[in-house]
């Protein structure tokens, strides 16, 4: 029995030794100059822009991932320190409100000429006091050719969610912002309005919705499953569109004339970030022709970089001929989302009286 | 009569095994998938593996989440052991209090237990990391041996500790002679609860670690977003690792036999 | 022996920090309410007042403690019979089974849900095979039977490791006993061993039956986003709406509802406060 009990703590001290060294060992090895921690959203990054980029700064860096903004600003809040976040528009928008983030030194991201037309003088950060874009992008419908035609959502627009003709064979995202959207601009209302009025009939159009249409509310797995041809319509991210798209040819994307979101994700530096300089090359880095071409083809999205944009679209590019590679910039009603404290709490409430609707 | 009830519990345990491994075969068959998607097979291939194996933060996750399972394991079942037996000779109301704090941990939603220790650690301004993942893992641990065990120690003879003691043995002895042999199927069964909960832990681990130390779940979470099959490589790894485990389990008390046979 | 209780103090100071402390933070949000920008804090009740006059909260509360409940006895009805052939089993088949048992849920929950809802849905296995045979399709994914089954295949393990702990090392001699004193193999079984598997029972279900309340992940995947239990709608006050007071006030309303449930539960063994058994 104490042999047991010796072997089990003998084991314990080695576990515990390995462990507390390969951790500090993969953080500040280098000491604290060297080390950048960035903060994305998961399988957001070029396969060797990471690699590339430790090569070239003789850096390491650590990075952790999320899959929602609200989960980065959960941890972020509680004083977790990061030199590099990648947020969307509303959560950079709440970050500088909060007073989080540093200014940026742009004589230190030279390549910020690189930029495309589409993500300058953005409304939350016009003159890129505190961000970088990183990608952008709409969201639309994507739809099945053989059973959907384009006259149809021409008529129509956001409205075809709520044909019955395709009770059943619809996916809505499931995000009280996304959905709220859909129905506000439906509706031909601003989707930043505050207005009660505005925002139950929102309210009502998606409760309609839920109640005719038996549509399966779903997040990612919209991706692999409108890939596979799995329903007619779907309400999905450009950039997870532009996959779809580039797998399945019976697959198309429309974006309605009444207007849609038009989001950009963009890189900061929190303001207790311990590593600005390096923060900085990071981003210059990110914006050169390579980097930006390894994320886009990788991930998919539109490139904040003009360069990239442009041969990714154009003939011979990845993405050529795939109407959701590129995010349109010339219809007024699009808008970005600004961030609303009590618009929030609101929204999530109704959105789970929506779904919870019998 | 006994035939038949043999064959029926046959039949039950090998449609329940069916049941249990169905997903397990159908992870492993989808890691070889040609394509990226996790629902539609289009031919074979090693993509997936050869992905994952290059991937370093894979491997690191994999070192990670093992070893801060073993450690939890190790430190919940021996401290959860102690205390069961402890708090089974306290007062009645000390020993509901503890077990209603215990039960805590487990019927909180986990973002509930997480978000309580992201606050708690930076209020103490704890740096995040390996050692604050562990300390949770043992935190959420210890309530699930206690668990196991009390059953057992309820249903013990008393007579027989106390047999032991005028029988000239020590506290100590009666204890480890005694009494924990007689407790082990609950120590055992607490061990392994204790070890799932650790391996698998995701929403806790997430917002208490920090410095880049992932463990699989999050790892497989955070990639999960934009269909990743090498999650399913991973997972292949990982029960091709545990079946060797279990055999090698199994291996060692047959060489035994055989030795001392000879 | 009564010396053995010191053994229990070390503990006490761990989760006075370690569980008490993270708590009494939620209980805080619980009953206060964010001031405009900066956290002023004032206390009241509205958290809690806003929760119970939503009539969609209470139905959702209301579903997953169904769901949770079904679960639970389904984990039961299919775990003891388990437990019991497992624990008749001979040595080394015994600890064999027990491992098989429990390897699934060391494959991460998120891969096994996953192989769920490629198993079940439209065009999966088993619509694949039907259709094979000639039957039609049946809508199996997003429905309440996929969410027990996904809940069912994550818990019953648990359920089996519990009451097997009690049924092994139980003391043959009183089936004997029983079966010398003229009772039939089901009147021993009625009498003495499931009397005395109660206690792994009471745990197993408070192993099943608290997780299961406030899942949050298997009913989205398998239920769909309009499968909403208690679970999701904490998860989303946390982390989507950023409101931790609403959120922590629900969790606290779960908390009670839960506790006194087993509170209920355990009355039923009256083993608790008769004496015997080592814990006196």
């Amino acid at each position: 029995m104490k042999k047991y009990i010796a072997l089990l703590l003998g084991v314990s001290f080695i576990l515990a030794g390995c462990g507390g060294s390969s951790s500090s060992s993969s953080s500040s090895a280098e000491g604290g100059s060297n080390v950048l921690k960035v903060y994305n959203w998961g399988e957001y990054t070029g396969e060797t822009l990471i690699e590339d980029f430790e090569a070239e700064y003789d850096a390491k860096v650590i990075c952790e991932y999320f899959d929602s903004n609200e989960m980065m600003y959960t941890k972020v809040q509680a004083g977790d320190k990061y030199d590099v976040l990648v947020p969307s528009d509303y959560m950079i928008e709440r970050l500088i409100k909060e007073n989080m983030l540093q200014e940026l030194d742009l004589e230190k991201i030279p390549n910020i000429e690189n930029l495309a037309d589409g993500v300058k003088n953005l409304e939350y950060d016009p003159d890129n006091t505190y961000s970088v874009p990183y990608f952008w992008g709409t969201v639309g419908i994507v739809y099945d050719k053989n059973n959907v035609t384009e006259a149809e959502l021409k008529a129509k627009g956001w409205e075809i969610l709520r044909d019955t003709k395709y009770a059943g064979d619809v996916y809505i995202y499931d995000s009280e912002r996304d959905s709220f959207m859909v129905a506000l601009k439906a509706l031909g209302y601003s989707m930043n309005t505050d207005n009660e009025d505005e925002i139950n009939a929102a309210y009502e159009w998606l409760l309609e919705l839920n109640n005719t249409m038996e549509p399966t509310y779903v997040t990612d797995e919209v991706i692999d499953n409108m890939a596979n041809g799995m329903k007619s319509l779907a309400v999905v991210y450009s950039g997870d569109a532009a996959y779809i798209l580039s797998e399945n040819e019976d697959m198309g994307f429309f974006m309605p004339e009444e207007g849609t979101n038009v989001w950009s994700d963009a890189m900061v530096i929190p303001a207790n970030a311990e590593n600005a300089d390096l923060a900085h090359e990071f981003i210059n880095y990110v914006l050169t022709y390579d980097a930006s071409y390894g994320n886009s083809e990788y991930v998919g999205y539109a490139s904040s970089n003009a360069e990239v944009l442009e041969d990714m679209s154009s003939e011979g590019g990845d993405y050529y001929e795939n109407e959701a590679y590129l995010p349109r910039t010339d219809n007024p009603n699009d808008e970005i989302f600004h961030d609303n404290e009590v618009l929030r709490a609101k929204l999530s409430e109704l959105w789970i009286k929506v779904k919870a609707a019998k | 009569m006994k035939k038949k009830s043999l064959l029926s519990s046959k039949i039950f345990m090998l449609l329940l095994m069916i049941f249990f491994y169905l997903p397990i075969i159908y992870t492993i068959i989808f890691s070889f998938n040609g394509s990226k998607s996790l629902t539609h097979w289009s031919g074979f291939s090693l993509q997936w593996y050869e992905r994952m194996f290059s991937n370093s933060s894979m491997t690191e996750a994999i070192w990670y989440t093992i070893t801060i399972a073993i450690l939890a394991t190790i430190i919940s079942t021996i401290v959860g052991t102690i205390t069961a037996i402890g708090l089974s000779k306290c007062g009645k109301v000390l020993r509901t209090a503890v077990e209603r704090v215990n039960d805590l941990p487990i019927l909180n939603p986990e973002i509930v237990t997480a978000i309580g220790l992201l606050m708690f650690f930076s209020a103490l301004g704890l740096k995040k990391g390996y050692l604050t993942m562990l300390l949770a893992h043992i935190m959420f641990c210890i309530p699930y041996v206690m668990l196991s065990i009390t059953p057992k120690l309820r249903s013990l003879d008393p007579n027989l500790a106390d047999a032991a003691l005028d029988l000239g043995a020590t506290p100590w002895q009666a204890l480890i002679k005694v009494i924990v042999p007689q407790i082990m199927p609950g120590i055992v069964s607490g061990a392994l609860i204790a070890f799932t909960m650790s391996f698998d832990d995701f929403v806790i681990s997430y917002f208490v670690t920090g410095n880049g130390v992932n463990n699989i779940s999050i790892l497989v979470y955070t990639m999960s977003k934009r269909v990743n099959p090498s999650i399913n490589a991973l997972s292949t790894v990982i029960i091709i690792m545990i079946t060797a485990v279990l055999l090698i389990i199994n291996i060692i008390p047959i060489i035994k036999e055989r030795k001392t046979k000879k | 022996m009564k010396q053995f209780k010191t053994m229990a103090y070390p503990y006490i100071a761990w989760i006075a920090v370690m569980i008490v402390a993270p708590m009494l933070l939620i209980f805080m949000y619980a009953f206060t309410v964010k001031g405009n920008s900066v956290t002023t804090f004032r206390f009241t009740l509205e958290n809690f007042i806003n929760f119970f006059s939503d009539a969609v909260f209470l139905d959702v509360l209301k579903r997953s403690l169904i769901i949770a409940i079904v679960t639970t006895i389904i984990c039961i009805i299919i775990g003891y019979p388990a437990a019991y052939i497992i624990a008749n089993a001979p040595g080394r088949k015994n600890v064999m089974l027990i491992l098989l048992i429990t390897m699934p849920t060391w494959i991460n929950m998120l891969v096994r849900t996953y192989a769920w809802v490629g198993i079940l849905q439209d065009d999966g296995i088993i619509n694949s095979l039907l259709q094979m045979i000639g039957l039609g399709k049946i809508k199996l994914l997003h429905t309440s039977f996929a969410v027990i089954l996904g809940m069912v295949y994550n818990f019953v393990p648990f359920m089996i490791l519990q009451i097997h702990s009690s049924l092994a090392k139980m003391d043959k001699s009183l089936l004997e006993a029983a079966s010398d004193l003229g009772a039939n193999r089901v009147q021993a079984f009625l009498r003495v061993t499931l009397p005395l598997s109660l206690p792994g029972v009471i745990s197993g279900i408070t192993l099943v039956f608290l997780p299961a309340v406030s899942s949050f992940f298997i009913p989205k995947l398998l239920g769909g986003g309009q499968y909403v239990l208690i679970g999701n709608v904490i998860e989303n006050q946390f982390l989507t709406a950023g409101n931790w007071n609403f959120g922590s006030a629900i969790s606290l309303i779960m908390a009670v509802i839960i506790l006194i449930s087993m509170y209920i539960t355990k009355k039923v063994d009256k083993g608790e406060d008769a004496k015997g058994g080592f814990a006196k």
